[in-house]
């Protein structure tokens, strides 16, 4: 499907709004945010430049997958700026009057930091064929199949490595997030 | 998203094979959402992969060159990959912000800068370097006798020691000091030295001898040419440690590689101005501005081209295209 007008995506929304919400709710499993996901994703479509787009159902999806992990990020980094606040509390620092701090580039920096911190740590102390294995596919952009034949593995090796990965990172960013 | 409880790892690898197979145009997203609907913890396999995925590919530059370091380290000492790494975030963040190192006898260890910000390190024996963006040192020894000088530009401030040396290696030169502040940069296929204080000796492998850089002096290796040995004003040297580039007669295209640096933007210097030189002052900033204003005090021209891989940017003479 390719439609090349502004119409056109605001179209394919309509036609693919159910499915869209039926999507939303799978990945959230939050009826109410998942129609507030969808709202923004319908404000988004109707702002995005027009211009012609290829496979529109696949275009909207991951449009809404990627707004789901935006907002996994954004609450990601609201536990560490939280977390922030409790090791330097004070008196004006009350929790819940929090300004959203999008200004406050030091802080933010410092997140980032951290964050990177965290992960590198976190990848140095992956047992070797998950470090090698994620190194590869993550961070040098192969793919899983080159990554499977770079280090003489099955493709399927190369999964449960990149498996025991992630799972070891999320832990590291979730330990984080809490400090 | 169930935060605390761990996920079990087939549940991930079955989230991984979705997410990968997701990114083909013909993705079977139907079969995706009814693998989410059969069960909320499929859901949560999903949110750990691609919140990982997504962290790790905003900081991708920035943890690779940390892992990088962590690699060289590790492949000059074998068997012993965990002396460095903690388990604590606390022990990489030290490295990030570039506390001294811990000392391990026989190590080499490297410091990157990001193309963001400089970059402090303080070395056994009281030395401490200033890495200005983008730029590279691997320390040798536990004693941090021997540094090898990759990329960028650093600024050193060794003690003087009479009974200790340090040798900065750049390419197959050797820049020996003798307790001294001298600032070393690497650009467009060659590197210069320029002393701030006391004295260095370079020498190289091919050369006979060695050449004494003094306090106030610089001197420029470049391939194909012979070492050049010209007067610097001595306080400006390492100037961009107070955000300020200054030059003195410096041949265009090695103006054009420090601002490249600082500004992450490919820069190509039109060969009609190869014979240019610049004497003055830039004001760093975010780097984004040192073209235009370099552009500005010589009268030149800046044009974007796009030539492949990204932003490129020809500076020319006024007027011509």
């Amino acid at each position: 499907m390719s439609l090349g007008e502004k119409d056109g995506v605001e179209a394919l929304y309509g036609l693919h709004q159910a499915e869209l919400r039926r999507l939303l709710l799978a990945r959230t499993g939050d009826p109410a945010e998942a129609e507030d996901l969808l709202q923004e994703l319908w404000l988004r479509v109707r702002q995005r430049p027009s211009g012609p787009v290829a496979n529109g159902r696949a275009y909207l999806f991951r449009m809404a997958q990627n707004m789901v992990v935006d907002r996994l990020r954004e609450r990601q980094r609201r536990m560490a700026r939280d977390r922030r606040w409790a090791d330097h509390a004070t008196d004006f620092a009350q929790p819940g009057i929090e300004p959203i701090d999008q200004h406050d580039n030091a802080e933010q920096r410092m997140i980032a930091r951290e964050e990177v911190a965290t992960l590198t740590s976190a990848i140095a102390n992956l047992p070797d064929g998950a470090r090698r294995a994620f190194e590869l596919h993550k961070l040098e952009g192969l793919s899983h199949a080159e990554v499977a034949t770079r280090l003489g593995i099955s493709k399927s090796g190369v999964e449960k490595h990149m498996a025991v990965a992630m799972k070891y990172l999320r832990r590291a960013l979730l330990d984080w997030g809490k400090g | 998203m169930t935060a605390q409880s761990d996920i079990d790892e087939g549940l991930i690898e079955q989230a991984l094979h979705w997410q990968t197979t997701l990114e083909s145009d013909d993705a079977d997203w139907n079969g995706y959402m009814v693998w989410l609907e059969a069960d909320p913890r499929h859901r949560d396999a999903f949110d750990a992969v691609a919140l990982v995925a997504a962290t790790v590919d905003e900081h991708k530059d920035a943890v690779r060159a940390l892992s990088e370091a962590h690699v060289a380290a590790e492949a000059r000492r074998p068997g012993r990959r965990m002396w460095l790494w903690g388990s604590s975030a606390a022990a990489a963040l030290a490295l990030v912000v570039g506390m001294p190192m811990l000392r391990a006898p026989e190590t080499a260890m490297t410091y990157a800068s990001d193309a963001e910000a400089s970059r402090s390190v303080s070395l056994a024996g009281g030395t401490a370097i200033t890495l200005s963006p983008a730029s590279r040192i691997v320390v040798h020894g536990k004693d941090a006798r021997r540094i090898e000088m990759n990329s960028g530009e650093a600024y050193f401030a060794v003690k003087h020691d009479p009974s200790r040396s340090l040798t900065v290696e750049v390419g197959h030169y050797r820049i020996t000091d003798i307790g001294t502040h001298f600032s070393v940069n690497i650009s467009d296929g060659g590197f210069r030295v320029a002393v701030s204080e006391g004295a260095v000796a370079v020498s190289s492998d091919s050369t006979e001898g060695e050449v004494k850089v003094t306090a106030g002096h610089q001197l420029m290796a470049r391939q194909g040419e012979e070492l050049a040995l010209s007067p610097v004003v001595a306080a400006e040297i390492g100037s961009w440690r107070q955000g300020r580039l200054s030059y003195s007669n410096a041949p265009l295209s090695l103006v054009a590689a420090d601002i490249s640096r600082y500004s992450g933007k490919r820069i190509i210097v039109d060969p009609a101005l190869e014979a240019g030189h610049f004497s003055g002052t830039l004001v760093i900033g975010d780097g984004s501005r040192l073209l235009a204003d370099l552009a500005a005090v010589m009268d030149l021209s800046v044009h974007a081209e796009h030539a492949g891989n990204g932003d490129t940017l020809r500076l020319g003479r006024a007027g011509g295209r």
